[in-house]
Formats: structure tokens, C-alpha cells, sequence
């Protein structure tokens, strides 16, 4: 291309964080006041609070784990085009160094003997007086879903996390410097077990703490779905990013429209396309089969207001999206993909709240027909839209953002020291 | 395509025409200078030429002028015929009796499967599915043929030797001489002061 930057031509006020530092102190004030405020509005029903807490975090450690999956597959496939994005992309999922600290409320849970506030599996006894059926199920499960072996698993993959995102981060920024070659094989060699460790601990973790939130149902295809669900959200994070980076003045000229096609291109196959596929496959698989203990936790999310958010979901975060982004144009004009990647983002926030905020009513058995079970749960409420809840998920974001903001001012935002920096500022779609 | 009138005398040897050509084949040794002179046929407003490279250039499509092609719309149309197909089919033969245009009556095998509704969306969807990608795919790859023109048996250009380099390491702009701008020794010398390493004719 005629106006490619030369890898030396970058002017270094392009990649400085510097102007960032005021936008990332704002956000993450903003960002702990906004967890206050919805902390207070939503305490007085714990239930409630838990669950809210538990999506809000989530919403924050998904979009960490996307990215972080974003920067593992570049180096596994040696990718040449994106490295001008990684270091966003690395920075974003570097945020796994601090979230670990958001599970901290459930282990005080935990540690205060009320982990069934959150997860019934934690009380048996408990669930055996209210739903005896269910604790028949899930009493043969206690080896592993216990306490103990439940927190040993949530430390586990925290730690995992955030190993992968520093070993990532680091060796990427140590280049910036001493542009050594050998640190891009060491990533590319460490990439494939990355890859392994990231797929088994994402799976397990959205089994524990999402599945689990309904013990007696299961499904062995909900690692996969959490896993594209990051993708969806994780992939738009870092374009929406780079994205403001640019339409505050850094990185002219280094992401092109080449780039920002590219990334339209992986949500679009990940987060859209491939969830879209794995959401019908779960849940054509249990509509066909109709057995009663996998069929209730669709039947949760027919009822009441639900049904509308289930709808919401199905146009929202396929139909329409697929339909928008489609085009080689809407990926490669900012304007579109800025809206596609934020209309991206606000619908995988409420795919958590999907799966995590539904409750399988305890009498759903009693019931003889399903037009039964609608009407009488006609007027259930889904708290989408409860102040409190997206207040701390607001809150979560801007911390996410302002904690992402202050690590790029201090690493810079573009993997200067990568042998492949050239290829990527000349990259182009053919 | 010349005709002569069946009384008319053969022509002489003396007067025999020229052997009828291809075009002009162009040779350049590197994608740079191929670049640039792509450039100048185009702004020279030829429209019968191509250029052969061994591996793909950046930025060639651009020199060349070309337009993007409408390939994804008609993939497109054909993946929503894909889907549309597939529904129709599964809605058709499940059905108990269809009318059509209220001439002929169908009858068809209503099957009823574990208590589902006849008209059942989420059991049809894999076959919608499945009808997309195939009818997407299959229109992909021929009408990509289609728009190029292809399959060709033979063409002019693989007998030159010269040509046979296109694969290897060397790069060429080939203009036909069906344009109406060519001429035979103008756009040879055309060509030469492109920078060209050498311009020969292709037999047709």
C-alpha cells in the first residue's frame, strides 16, 4: 500500500499512553463509586445481590478472557496483521492480574457459610426441604460440586489466568525493548498450552460458576457456549478500544481499515456466527430429547419477562448483528463497526444475565402442560433492567477500562519491538 | 470472422494477411516495475489486458483499475435461496395436504415425532442450515468460474515459452488484440517504454 507507515516512521506521541492517564484516573473513580452506589441499591435482597455481583464481575473477567484468547491464538497461528492491535488486546486481558480480587465477595461467602446465598448445591439439606427431587440429583454430584474443592478449582483458574495474561504481557513489553526475536518463538511455543490450559479453565469455570447456579441441570456444551461468549464480548472490547484510541489521535495511521476488517471478521465467526451455533445446538438438543430435568432450564428462561429477553437475545446478538456486520463496509467504515462492537457489547451483557439470572421455579414439576406453567409464572420479573445491577456492571466496566487505560500508559500502545510489526502496518485485505 | 464471396479468386500468396495474434505479451522482472506499468495501461485506457504474476501483489487490483466484483451479493442471495429452499422442503413434505395455484392436491407424510408440532422451526433449522452452506459454497465456486470465464481448454498464452516463467519468476502484462485501442507496433513500443524486458506477439 502507497501510505503504509514504515515500522521506524511511527512517531512516538502516536503510541504513548500519556494523554490517556487523565481518562484512566476519571474511569476508575467513577468506576468504584459506581460499585458503591450499586452495592447500596441492591443489598438488602442478598439473593439478589449475589447473583448481580457474580454478573457484573463476570462481565469483566469475559471480556479479559476474550481478549486474552485473542492475544494466545495470535501467537499460536504466528499471526503477521495484528500485531498493531495486540498490545490493546494485552492490556485488556491483563485485567485478569486484578479481577480475582471480584471473587473475593463469594469466598467471603464461602468463608461465612453462606455459599448457598449463591449456588443451592452449597446446602443440601436446605434443598432437600424445598425441592427433594432436585437434591436427589444433585447429592450425587457432592464430589464435585463441595466447597472446598469448589474454592481449590476458582483459585485455580484465577491463578492460571493470571499467569497466561502476565507471561503474555510482559514478554510483549520486555520486546518493546530488547526486540528479540526469540521472545516471539517463546510465546509462539508456549501458545499451544496456553491454549489447552485456557479452553479446560474457562469451561470449568463457567461450569462452576455459572452451570452450578442450577446444580440439577447440565449441559456439556456450556463450556463452549461461555467460550464464545467471550469471544463476542472480548473481540469487540479491543476494537471498540482501538477505536477511541484512534478518534483521540493515537495510533494514526498504524490501525487501518485493513485491521479493523480483520477484527469485524472474528467477532463476526466467534462471537456471532459460532455462538449463535452453539446456543441453537444446546438448545435444539434438549427441545428434541424433552427430558424434564434438562428441559426446566429453558423452561425459566420462557417464562414471564424472559420470554422477552430470550427473544432479545436471539435478534440481538445473532439476527441483527449477523446482518449489520456482514458486509466488508460496516467492518471497515468506524462509524458502523464502532456501533456494531458497542450494539455487540451491550448484548453479551445480556447473555450473562441470561444465564446467570433465571431461577428454575421449585414447583415447575407440578405443572401438567407448558401453557400451564406460562400462565402461572406470567407476571415473573427479569431484573435486566434493575438500577442496582447495572450499576455495578457499569461500575465493573469503567474499572475495567480505567485499569486497562493506566496499564497502557505505562507499556504504550503498540508492540513496537515485534519482529512482525512490519508486516502488520502493511497488511491488507485482498 | 472475414467473409469472402465464393467466387472471388484466393488470395495471393504475396498478400496473404499477417497470422492472426493473441495480443502482446510483456515481460517485467520484478512487482514493482510490473506495478507501475500496469498504471500506465490502464491510464492509457486499454480494457482487453490482464497481468500474470507468480504469486499475488498488493495492491495490483488497484493499478489495474478493477472493480470489486458482486460475487458476495449473488453468495449471499444464494445462501437466503439455501435457507428459504430448505424450509419450504421440510414445510412441503410434512405437510398433510397442500394446494398448488389450487390446481394440484399434494398429499404429504405427516410424521409426527415425539409429540412436535408438524410445522417444528427448531427441528428444520440444521436442514436450512445445512441448505445455506451448500447453496452458498456451490454458487460461491461457479459463479466465481462463471465470472471469470472459465474452465478454458487451452488458451493462446500457454503455448508461448516465454509465458511459461509466469509461474516461476517473472512477471507479465499481456494486452489482447481484440481492444479497440491496440495496434500492433504501438503498443509494442508502448509497452517497451514501460520498461519492459521484452514485448513479443502470442499467437493466437
Amino acid at each position: 500500500m502507497a501510505h503504509a507507515l514504515s515500522a521506524n516512521a511511527i512517531p512516538a506521541a502516536a503510541i504513548s499512553g500519556e494523554r490517556l492517564a487523565p481518562r484512566s484516573r476519571v474511569l476508575t473513580i467513577a468506576g468504584i463509586v459506581l460499585l458503591v452506589a450499586g452495592f447500596a441499591m441492591v443489598r438488602t435482597d442478598p439473593g439478589f445481590a449475589a447473583k448481580a455481583w457474580l454478573q457484573a464481575w463476570l462481565f469483566a473477567v469475559s471480556l479479559s478472557l476474550g481478549a486474552l484468547f485473542f492475544v494466545i491464538i495470535q501467537h499460536l497461528t504466528r499471526a503477521g496483521w495484528s500485531v498493531v492491535v495486540r498490545r490493546v488486546a494485552e492490556c485488556i486481558a491483563a485485567n485478569l492480574l486484578w479481577l480475582w480480587l471480584g471473587f473475593l465477595p463469594i469466598a467471603w461467602l464461602w468463608f461465612d457459610g453462606r455459599l448457598d446465598t449463591l449456588f443451592p448445591w452449597a446446602n443440601l439439606d436446605h434443598l432437600r426441604e424445598v425441592a427433594p427431587e432436585e437434591a436427589a440429583l444433585v447429592g450425587k454430584k457432592v464430589a464435585f460440586l463441595n466447597p472446598g474443592f469448589f474454592m481449590i478449582r476458582a483459585a485455580s483458574y484465577l491463578l492460571v489466568w493470571a499467569l497466561l495474561a502476565r507471561f503474555f504481557l510482559s514478554n510483549s513489553v520486555a520486546q518493546d525493548s530488547d526486540r528479540s526475536v526469540a521472545r516471539s518463538e517463546k510465546m509462539g511455543k508456549w501458545a499451544g498450552p496456553a491454549a489447552i490450559l485456557f479452553g479446560l479453565t474457562t469451561t470449568f469455570a463457567s461450569f462452576d460458576w455459572i452451570m452450578s447456579l442450577n446444580p440439577a441441570w447440565f449441559s456439556t456444551m456450556f463450556g463452549v457456549y461461555f467460550f464464545a461468549a467471550c469471544c463476542a464480548g472480548g473481540f469487540s472490547a479491543i476494537a471498540l478500544m482501538s477505536l477511541r484510541a484512534q478518534s483521540r489521535g493515537l495510533l494514526k495511521d498504524v490501525v487501518t481499515p485493513e485491521h479493523y476488517q480483520d477484527l469485524g471478521k472474528m467477532l463476526f465467526g466467534f462471537g456471532i456466527v459460532f455462538w449463535a451455533y452453539i446456543a441453537f445446538s444446546q438448545y435444539m438438543l434438549i427441545w428434541y430429547g424433552n427430558v424434564p430435568e434438562e428441559t426446566t432450564w429453558f423452561m425459566a428462561r420462557q417464562i414471564g419477562q424472559w420470554r422477552i429477553v430470550s427473544a432479545a437475545l436471539l435478534f440481538g446478538h445473532f439476527v441483527i448483528p449477523f446482518l449489520f456486520l456482514i458486509s466488508r463496509w460496516t467492518k471497515r467504515w468506524r462509524g458502523t463497526l464502532t456501533f456494531g462492537v458497542a450494539w455487540m457489547l451491550v448484548f453479551h451483557w445480556v447473555d450473562l444475565a441470561y444465564l446467570i439470572q433465571p431461577v428454575i421455579p421449585h414447583d415447575i414439576g407440578k405443572y401438567d402442560t407448558y401453557d400451564a406453567l406460562l400462565a402461572a409464572y406470567a407476571n415473573e420479573a427479569a431484573p435486566v433492567l434493575n438500577p442496582g445491577l447495572i450499576a455495578l456492571s457499569a461500575g465493573m466496566l469503567f474499572l475495567l477500562v480505567g485499569r486497562t487505560l493506566a496499564r497502557l500508559v505505562r507499556t504504550g500502545l503498540l508492540c513496537k519491538g515485534d519482529p512482525r510489526l512490519a508486516e502488520s502496518l502493511r497488511f491488507e485485505n485482498f | 470472422m472475414t467473409t469472402f464471396a465464393p467466387s472471388s479468386p484466393p488470395a495471393s500468396a504475396q498478400s496473404a494477411p499477417r497470422p492472426k495474434i493473441h495480443g502482446v505479451l510483456a515481460e517485467f522482472h520484478d512487482p514493482a516495475s510490473l506495478l507501475h506499468a500496469a498504471e500506465k495501461v490502464r491510464e492509457a485506457g486499454y480494457r482487453w489486458w490482464d497481468c500474470h504474476t507468480p504469486f499475488p501483489v498488493h495492491g495490483l487490483d488497484k493499478a489495474m483499475g478493477i472493480q470489486r466484483t458482486i460475487l458476495p451479493l449473488l453468495v449471499f442471495g444464494a445462501g437466503l435461496t439455501g435457507t428459504t429452499v430448505g424450509f419450504i422442503l421440510q414445510a412441503f413434505t410434512n405437510a398433510t395436504s397442500i394446494s398448488v395455484w389450487a390446481l394440484v392436491w399434494v398429499t404429504g407424510y405427516p410424521f409426527l415425532i415425539s409429540g412436535k408440532p408438524l410445522i417444528s422451526l427448531p427441528a428444520f433449522i440444521p436442514v436450512m442450515f445445512e441448505l445455506t452452506i451448500l447453496l452458498a459454497a456451490t454458487s460461491c465456486v461457479g459463479l466465481m468460474l462463471l465470472l471469470n470465464g472459465l474452465p478454458w481448454l487451452s488458451h493462446p498464452l500457454l503455448a508461448n515459452k516465454r509465458f511459461l516463467r509466469a509461474t516461476d519468476d517473472r512477471f507479465f502484462i499481456v494486452i489482447q488484440s481484440r481492444d479497440p485501442r491496440f495496434f500492433r507496433s504501438r503498443t509494442e513500443d508502448f509497452l517497451k517504454g514501460l520498461g519492459a524486458k521484452a514485448v513479443e506477439a502470442v499467437e493466437a
